[in-house]
């Protein structure tokens, strides 16, 4: 059975370069190639290659977001001319990471990962691993949530608040809601904590929202945001807006 | 702090350097009056000490009073009445030396003449700053110029443009080695001018559109139709003299930033025109306000306009303007034509 391939990489020439190294390969077929993020997601939901040739750096969305939003367990080879990112790339799981420009020997390497992780029974992998872990102080700037068919992004400086829906999380921003299969705590991991604090087991509050905090019962509180939103506060949760305050 | 107090041994060469000019002081005393030269030098010796020390002055007035802020005779005025009272002050000095060894009388015809000299010497201290003020000052400047060239040059070459476009080249080889061939020429190319480019403090503004447009042809290998470049510049901009790598850096701002963000590409509009003593140079690009970002932005901005303000002070302007989709850069620079 060949393994079905997909390419995505936004300039021409690095997917006829990809396309050129994929030709004498017997049992790889090229099923799409996508020049943007969008593309990707869409073509990968859809036809569920096994193997995905990825850019990191393309229009709409990087290739990290592409992975956050599809539901696939394609080996994943990461292409880039950016080598910050490899850590990232592993986290995410992937089966290699490719510099731009490679010799087709280390192409061909790299083909071989691929054909052994096919050989070995498939794990699906836990989604809280995909959301990868990032360099110290490098946080996500913006939140991508699968919408029907189409993708949304949400800026971090718009997210309101985030409450924890089981194994879902609601993201809110102005006034809407959207739902994102993440868990709260790996949503907290990935963003700036000095600008997102968790007050409460289930809620993640963007600190520039809050108005101001009122006392509920003996141990908890209520943030009250400026969209007149009230969420719960939790003992530990007032401490850390305390010291994020600084103390007043 | 004054730099010849900082440590012991300037303090001793600016002692060293009054003892010659105390011997004139002590000779002017001996020949004006009875005195011996030995009782003059008595006399005139902690008089001296405090001169010396005085002469250290002009050092703070010279720094609240620069060269450049004030008018002349401002400066003059200021300079001319202290140096009066600090002569007076020294001759008090000497006087209340000359009474304590019963010398007054002796002393006395010696006064005018060694104030005139006293007043003289602590104008000259005052020019001897202002020299050592300007010498600093312009090192100063030069080193900010290196700094400046040097952080240009850094931010120049930058490695991802480089290995994409090496990646381009690697693709172009199997199936189109001409193509190929004439893009590893034209990354020389620009490699090349934009080295010999950065050397340089500044250059004509063609030279450095010239560079831009190799840029841009390295560019346009890769992302081929998705970049369109339109380009409206009067033909006497030519020979106005530019900051050296002013105008490439936000080229490559406006492809990387804007055109590859945008799954369809767009185009890059730059107009430069010349009014009277101005050059005004525009550049617009249409961007994706939701695009994932493309790395560090604005530092290169923020290298162009520290570069400005310190060429230009504040006569040149940059104006940045994000508007929908659009984000625009407009430059208006003092005119310094060649030759």
């Amino acid at each position: 059975m060949k393994l079905r391939t997909l390419i995505a990489d936004d300039e021409e020439l690095a997917r006829r370069l990809l396309r050129e190294f994929l030709k004498g390969e017997e049992d790889i077929e090229i099923v799409a190639e996508c020049g943007n993020g969008f593309e990707a997601v869409k073509a990968i939901n859809e036809l569920k290659p096994d193997v995905v040739f990825l850019d990191v750096q393309m229009p709409r969305l990087d290739g990290f977001e592409v992975l956050e939003l599809v539901e696939s367990d394609a080996a994943v080879v990461f292409v880039t001319a950016f080598d910050q990112y490899a850590m990232r790339a592993f986290d995410a799981a992937a089966v290699d990471y490719l510099l731009k420009p490679f010799t087709r020997e280390r192409f061909g390497a790299s083909l071989d990962r691929v054909r052994a992780r096919m050989g070995d029974a498939r794990v699906a992998l836990p989604q809280n691993l995909k959301q990868a872990s990032r360099a110290p102080g490098e946080y996500l700037e913006r939140l991508v949530v699968k919408d029907g068919p189409r993708v949304h992004v949400i800026p971090a400086g718009r997210l309101d608040y985030a409450e924890a829906q089981d194994d879902y999380v609601a993201l809110h921003s102005e006034g809407k809601s959207w739902l994102k299969q993440q868990t709260i705590s790996s949503l907290e991991a990935a963003l700036d904590p000095r600008r997102f604090l968790r007050v409460h087991r289930s809620y993640l509050v963007n600190v520039e929202r809050i108005v101001r905090i009122d006392s509920n019962t003996k141990d908890t509180w209520v943030a009250v945001l400026n969209d007149s939103s009230k969420i719960p506060v939790s003992r530990s949760g007032h401490l850390r807006f305390r010291e994020i305050v600084g103390g007043a | 702090m004054h730099p010849v107090l900082q440590n012991w041994r300037s303090l001793l060469v600016w002692m060293g350097a009054w003892i010659p000019l105390g011997a004139i002081l002590v000779l002017v005393a001996h020949l004006s009056g009875p005195l011996t030269i030995a009782q003059s030098a008595a006399v005139l010796a902690p008089a001296i000490l405090v001169l010396a020390l005085v002469c250290l002055a002009p050092f703070y007035v010279c720094r609240s009073l620069p060269l450049r802020s004030a008018s002349g005779a401002k400066i003059l005025l200021n300079h001319l009445a202290a140096a009066v009272i600090l002569s007076g002050g020294v001759m008090l000095v000497g006087r209340f030396t000359a009474s304590l060894l019963g010398l007054e009388r002796g002393f006395a015809p010696a006064v005018p003449m060694l104030a005139v000299i006293t007043l003289m010497i602590y104008l000259l201290a005052v020019a001897l700053h202002y020299a050592a003020l300007e010498l600093e000052a312009a090192r100063r400047a030069e080193i900010l110029v290196r700094e400046a060239q040097l952080k240009a040059l850094k931010s120049q070459v930058n490695p991802h443009f480089l290995f994409n476009s090496l990646n381009s080249i690697s693709a172009l080889t199997a199936v189109n080695p001409e193509e190929a061939r004439q893009m590893c020429i034209r990354l020389a190319d620009f490699l090349r001018t934009s080295l010999r480019l950065g050397e340089r403090a500044s250059v004509p503004f063609a030279e450095e559109m010239a560079l831009t447009r190799m840029y841009l042809d390295v560019e346009q290998v890769r992302f081929g139709s998705k970049l369109r470049v339109k380009q409206d510049v009067d033909a006497d901009c030519a020979d106005c003299d530019v900051p050296a790598l002013l105008i490439q850096p936000l080229v490559e701002n406006a492809v990387k930033h804007g055109i590859a963000m945008m799954a369809e590409g767009g185009e890059i509009v730059m107009s430069g025109q010349r009014d009277g003593e101005w050059l005004r140079f525009v550049i617009s690009n249409p961007f994706d306000p939701e695009a994932p970002s493309a790395g560090r932005n604005g530092l290169g901005l923020r290298n162009i306009r520290e570069r400005l303000e310190s060429r230009y002070g504040g006569a040149a302007r940059m104006e940045i303007k994000v508007e929908n989709c659009s984000y625009r850069v407009a430059l208006t620079l003092p005119v310094r034509v060649l030759r």
